[in-house]
């Protein structure tokens, strides 16, 4: 699954660990799902739309 | 100090502390193989000396994992659990050696025994799946999880080849409470399929 997360983190200018306290995980969660290593399960997905006030599918799209 | 160089610099103090830890329980073990300093049954307790130097190694360890983005209070916990669990295995261990070998005991007293460090090894079995069920970082926990199955297969597969080689009389009989270290060192061979798909 691709994702934004990067650029939207980018643009708010949050480094990897800003992300990962807003969402209450480790600075290695971010950055496994931020390069596609790993994909978030739906409620995480939620919390991260939740955080940037948009649809999960404005952050994640298919292959 | 960056990021970088702080979590190379944490990465290398835990290389010491493994060294150190190994050399010093090996080099332990072999002296008291070698010398007669310590009367056999009690040499077990001996060991309880280096394995003192967990302590740095865990708290080494944790500075990585903070450095290199991965801590949690869950594996925090793990790991004090785990370091406790240990201490009393290898207590428990030396206490069931001495009193068994000291004297002629009965069934039901070495039944008994055998659970001194028996229940510390249930211990670090509890320690694992407490790690899993607290761990709040899904990630962290998925990490955690497929290395615990390669750590399953790993074994299930090792003692079915051994069982057979036993049956053909290729290898000699090897006592069932080896199953917990193998598994542990499939758990190994599980963070580093981890690292090597880069999960």
């Amino acid at each position: 699954m691709k994702n934004r997360l990067k650029v939207l983190r980018a643009e708010r200018d949050w480094s990897q660990q800003d992300l990962a306290e807003r969402l209450e995980v480790s600075r290695q969660s971010v950055n496994a799902i931020e390069t596609g290593k790993y994909d978030p399960s739906l409620p995480l997905a939620f919390r991260i739309a939740d955080l940037f006030a948009m649809r999960i599918e404005e952050i994640f799209q298919r292959d | 100090m960056t990021d970088d160089t702080a979590a190379a610099s944490a990465k290398r103090a835990v290389t010491f502390w493994i060294f150190a830890f190994v050399g010093a329980m090996f080099g332990t073990a072999l002296l008291l193989r070698t010398t007669a300093i310590v009367p056999a049954p009690w040499g077990m307790a001996v060991l309880i000396a280096p394995m003192l130097l967990l302590i740095p190694l865990v708290r080494a360890a944790e500075a990585m994992q903070r450095q290199t983005g991965c801590d949690s209070a869950a594996a925090v916990r793990y790991n004090r659990r785990i370091l406790f669990a240990s201490f009393l295995y290898v207590a428990g261990l030396a206490a069931a050696l001495i009193l068994f070998k000291g004297q002629d005991v009965s069934k039901p007293v070495a039944a008994l025994l055998s659970l001194l460090p028996t229940l510390p090894v249930f211990g670090i079995i509890w320690a694992m799946g407490r790690y899993i069920v607290e761990e709040s970082d899904e990630y962290l926990r998925a990490r955690t999880v497929s290395a615990a199955l390669v750590a399953t297969g790993l074994l299930l597969a090792v003692a079915t080849f051994w069982g057979f080689l036993t049956t053909f009389e290729v290898v000699p009989n090897v006592p069932m409470w080896a199953a917990v270290p193998v598994w542990c060192f499939g758990l190994g061979i599980g963070q580093l399929v981890n690292k090597v798909r880069g999960a």
